[in-house]
């Protein structure tokens, strides 16, 4: 469980294979961070089961809109669950080589996609009148 | 339990200056409820129209939701017994599977959305 023995172990190797073990605080931070992400994922996912479930509760024929900004939001969803470990390991490893964090290029998208997404959920409320 | 005990050796000084794995075990025990209930509302949902569907669900997901859970609970063990964090801590194969369960409750959520 403990010692050297567990550098070969431990996987991914792309990670684990170079530099050296940093501050644990660093790292269990960066799982956190991890975990973090993958929630607001989850988050994105279960808005877009719930706006679909009520458009197919309450129109007949369902709305299309909603069923497309609910897809756009479970995509989203999916996109950052599938980006958060490359990232969350791009960040271990520059925490072992000491070298700068990566970027937080899903910041942006997810930032500029909750506002377009709730400019166009304001725009369904006003115009469409779901 | 005293305030001590970070894993079953009172005897030891506080391990964990800082809460830092007890904070991290909480995360991960955060998310993997998130998983669970999420997982739990789409299969409930689904059960509307394909109830053999959704069961198989119930049956698949819930010892996975009881798995990560236990994963995270044996990992802050293992981590906390190390002296003063100065050991390796665990590695990032707990971490790949849950994005990937993530991956799979989303791809689960359009195929719903797309077939209601």
């Amino acid at each position: 469980m403990a010692g050297s023995s567990n550098e070969t172990r431990r996987w991914p190797k792309r990670v684990y294979g170079q530099g050296d073990e940093p501050d644990a605080r660093f790292s269990l931070a960066n799982e956190r961070t991890f975990l973090a992400w993958l929630r607001t994922a989850m988050a994105l996912m279960a808005a877009g089961v719930g706006i679909e479930t009520v458009n197919a509760a309450t129109s007949r024929p369902q709305n299309p809109l909603v069923t497309w900004l609910a897809l756009l939001l479970l995509a989203g969803g999916v996109l950052i669950s599938a980006t958060s470990f490359t990232r969350w390991a791009a960040t271990e490893r520059a925490l072992r080589t000491g070298r700068p964090l990566p970027a937080p290029r899903m910041g942006a998208v997810l930032g500029y996609g909750l506002a377009a997404a709730g400019v166009g959920i304001a725009v369904l409320l006003v115009v469409v009148g779901i | 339990m005293s305030e001590h005990d970070t894993g079953g050796d009172g005897a030891r000084a506080p391990v964990d200056p800082g809460l830092q794995i007890e904070r991290t075990t909480l995360a991960w025990l955060r998310t993997g409820l998130s998983f669970a209930v999420g997982s739990l509302v789409l299969t409930r949902l689904i059960a509307h129209t394909r109830p053999l569907v959704a069961l198989g669900c119930v049956l698949a997901l819930l010892p996975v939701a009881v798995l990560v859970g236990v994963l995270a609970v044996r990992r802050y063990r293992a981590d906390s017994a190390l002296p003063q964090h100065r050991q390796p801590l665990t590695g990032g194969a707990l971490p790949a599977g849950v994005a990937l369960l993530a991956v799979l409750v989303g791809a689960v959520g359009m195929v719903y959305t797309v077939l209601l």
